[in-house]
């Protein structure tokens, strides 16, 4: 036990000790930060700078808009005619961004174009249609009836028809949080896979520098494959919990800071019924992180387990790092195969062969996290925690096969 | 020390080792001798207990071999490396505990080999940066830093200068002196004919030769023999007649004589001397025995013709 501490030790300081570790602590959840913030930022039409130009030559808006102006988004008018050419090339114009063309008839035909220069997010576009639209009814409201704006909008208001699943008639299954989920799952692949390489290297190194006939006479074979696999186990953990500290404080200065106006509620505006950013929503409110977070390390755990024997029997049984990446291959398969079953599973959650696939040692780390973060039902869960025993149950086979294999590769030069 | 018998092992069918039986003596030099593939470190291994034999047992001091052993074994393996990244201390401390000594005995024990080999200086540098011989004497450190009673060694001296080959062979006599056992596998026969006092010839699996060194020189010893004389060669090659034949001859100073004579057919070295006391000076005579060397081509070389 001792020697094997010892070994353990060795592995996880050797790592700690190498610069590449700590630039990965660090610079990994900052990009990942940093990417998450541009999706955020990019899908957030409040946070970008926009002129839009109305060119209303009949005045029939009057130069008022319905809704509060967003903070970005400022509206300009003009009371005239604008040949998109001249929009699109006279200097006058290139302050603005978007073009919107109300003409004369536009209370008859309900028709207007926009012109952009970039191409607009969807809540941009939402916002801009909103802007207008709410600005026309209100016309069409005092032109045609004496109905109140409020009443007219009831009038107008369409049926909403809501599909739902039976098995799910709350309709708590949703897609984009079975997409979170399905992200969370093939993060514990990306990392098994990253520090699985990492073991696989270490082995074959071990093995071409013949240090492991100085080891294998003091120790067990299998319990070097172990130690190696604990070892290199553990700098992977705490290196996810290093991401998981620094995501969760960069996420929290996100939404004290940045997008501090999407929570607050005096920020949406009376025209805005919901928020603008749904996927704000979902990484900030509607995912419950740190219940994802326990699962996430018992599933990590039993996933390296697993695929860390692998990786050292692969590495044990290739002579060198190009034979060995040979033998990579059908191991990032595997890895692949699992992300895609995911990706099968988000949009047939319920089929035989999800079904099959949740308790797949392969996949089963991505389906548990799409049914997880979409909200599990009590029988959800029994089924995630069953897959989870299998997992484990599998991982601690492997590990004693892996042993023998390693044993009898270990010293084939 | 180390009782083997009748070990066997295969790998795929491929006889590696057929039934061998050796004993290594206690605070003695074992020279594990043969060619390369003859099944030397698939033996070592086994006294590691990396390999375990498909039959046959070994036994460490009357005892059958077992984990519990491997605290007194030391081992420098032919094909040796090590952590580049760790520091030397450090990597040495490692070995060390991993042949169970504590973190202070193993320090201790560090410290001391390191001032002795001279290279304290170099203690808190990565292996990465150190020369060679320097690597080597830290792997030769590694081996014996647990003061193990049995020390195998897998060529030892490959990859040393020659100032360093001395420095390891006097350690190595120093070990014996000290009353360490030693089993040393090398190609180098001038060491072993130095400091071996026993030897084992592998060839192709199977014992060719198994006894002390000097026993062994003597049973192929050829017949040969160095005379240096005074007077006349002209005598002296009358006196040799029919029963010696020379095959070398030399005239070291003026009138003194060095030869290499073969004895034939029945003769022996006394009817030499009888021959050569009534006509020449006998200053110096010598019963050659063939070096380890010789003794290692002649029997593989035989061993390979009765193959053929």
């Amino acid at each position: 036990m001792t020697k094997f501490l010892l070994l353990t030790k060795r592995e996880l300081t050797e790592r700690l000790s190498q610069k590449g570790f700590w630039y990965m602590l660090v610079l990994g959840p900052l990009v990942l930060l940093l990417s998450l913030f541009a999706i955020l930022k990019a899908a957030d039409q409040g946070k970008q700078e926009l002129k839009v130009l109305i060119a209303d030559p009949g005045q029939i808006m009057g130069h008022r808009l319905m809704a509060q102006e967003e903070k970005n988004v400022h509206y300009y008018f003009l009371d005239d005619y604008l040949e998109i050419k001249e929009f699109d090339k006279a200097k006058a114009y290139q302050e603005f961004d978007v073009l919107v063309e109300l003409n004369e008839k536009v209370l008859n035909n309900k028709k207007c174009f926009v012109f952009y220069r970039d191409q607009l997010s969807p809540d941009i576009r939402i916002q801009l249609k909103f802007q207008v639209e709410k600005r026309m009814e209100e016309l069409i409201a005092a032109q045609h009836s004496s109905l109140t704006e409020a009443a007219f909008r009831q009038i107008k208001q369409g049926f909403i028809f809501d599909f739902r699943d039976i098995k799910d008639p709350k309709n708590e299954a949703k897609e984009a949080n079975a997409w979170a989920g399905f992200v969370i799952g093939s993060f514990i692949l990306f990392f098994v896979g990253l520090y699985g390489m990492t073991i696989f290297r270490a082995t074959v190194r071990e093995k071409s520098n013949r240090i492991v006939e100085v080891l294998l006479a003091s120790i067990r074979p299998e319990q070097l494959m172990l130690s190696k696999i604990v070892g290199i186990g553990m700098v992977a953990l705490l290196q996810l919990l290093g991401w998981a500290l620094i995501l969760t404080l960069g996420l929290l200065f996100l939404q004290q800071t940045v997008f501090l106006d999407i929570f607050d509620p005096s920020n949406w505006g009376q025209a805005t019924p919901q928020r603008l950013n749904p996927l704000s929503s979902l990484v900030f409110e509607q995912l419950n992180l740190s219940f994802l977070f326990i699962h996430f390390l018992l599933f990590f755990i039993a996933s390296f387990l697993f695929y860390g024997a692998l990786f050292a029997v692969l590495g044990a049984r290739s002579g060198a790092d190009a034979d060995g990446q040979q033998f990579l291959l059908p191991l990032i398969f595997l890895v692949a195969f699992g992300i895609f079953a995911g990706i099968y599973a988000v949009y047939y959650p319920n089929t035989t062969l999800s079904a099959v696939l949740s308790y797949l040692p392969f996949s089963s780390p991505v389906l548990a996290f799409i049914t997880l973060a979409k909200g599990a039902s009590i029988v959800d869960y029994t089924t995630i925690l069953l897959s989870l025993l299998v997992l484990l149950a599998c991982a601690l086979i492997l590990l004693k096969l892996a042993g023998r294999w390693y044993k009898q590769s270990i010293l084939k030069f | 020390m180390i009782k083997v018998a009748q070990i066997s092992k295969s790998y795929q069918r491929k006889l590696v080792l057929d039934n061998i039986s050796l004993e290594v003596p206690k605070g003695q030099i074992f020279g594990l001798l043969g060619p390369n593939g003859a099944g030397k470190t698939t033996l070592i291994r086994m006294l590691n207990q990396m390999l375990s034999p498909d039959a046959g047992q070994i036994y460490f001091e009357d005892q059958l071999l077992n984990e519990k052993h491997l605290q007194q074994i030391g081992y420098l393996p032919e094909e040796r490396g090590l952590y580049k990244t760790m520091e030397v201390r450090a990597h040495l401390l490692f070995l060390a505990q991993l042949r169970g000594l504590s973190k202070q005995e193993a320090s201790r024990h560090v410290d001391h080999w390191l001032v002795h080999f001279e290279i304290q200086d170099w203690k808190n540098k990565r292996i990465a940066a150190l020369s060679k011989g320097m690597a080597q004497k830290v792997q030769f450190i590694a081996a014996l830093v647990h003061q193990p009673k049995l020390l195998i060694l897998d060529e030892p001296l490959s990859g040393f200068d020659p100032l360093n080959v001395e420095l390891i062979m006097n350690e190595i006599k120093a070990l014996k002196e000290k009353g360490t056992t030693i089993i040393l596998s090398t190609h180098n026969m001038k060491s072993v004919d130095e400091i071996c006092d026993h030897a084992a010839l592998l060839h192709q699996g199977q014992l060719l030769a198994l006894d002390s060194v000097i026993k062994l020189r003597q049973a192929h010893a050829k017949g040969r023999i160095f005379v240096r004389f005074k007077g006349n060669m002209l005598s002296f090659a009358n006196a040799l007649w029919t029963d010696f034949t020379l095959l070398e001859q030399k005239e070291s100073t003026e009138g003194v004589f060095e030869c290499i004579l073969q004895l034939r057919g029945t003769s022996t070295v006394n009817d030499l001397m009888r021959s050569l006391q009534a006509q020449v000076a006998v200053e110096h005579l010598e019963l050659l025995l063939p070096s380890m060397q010789e003794i290692f081509i002649d029997l593989i070389t035989q061993k390979d013709k009765q193959h053929d």
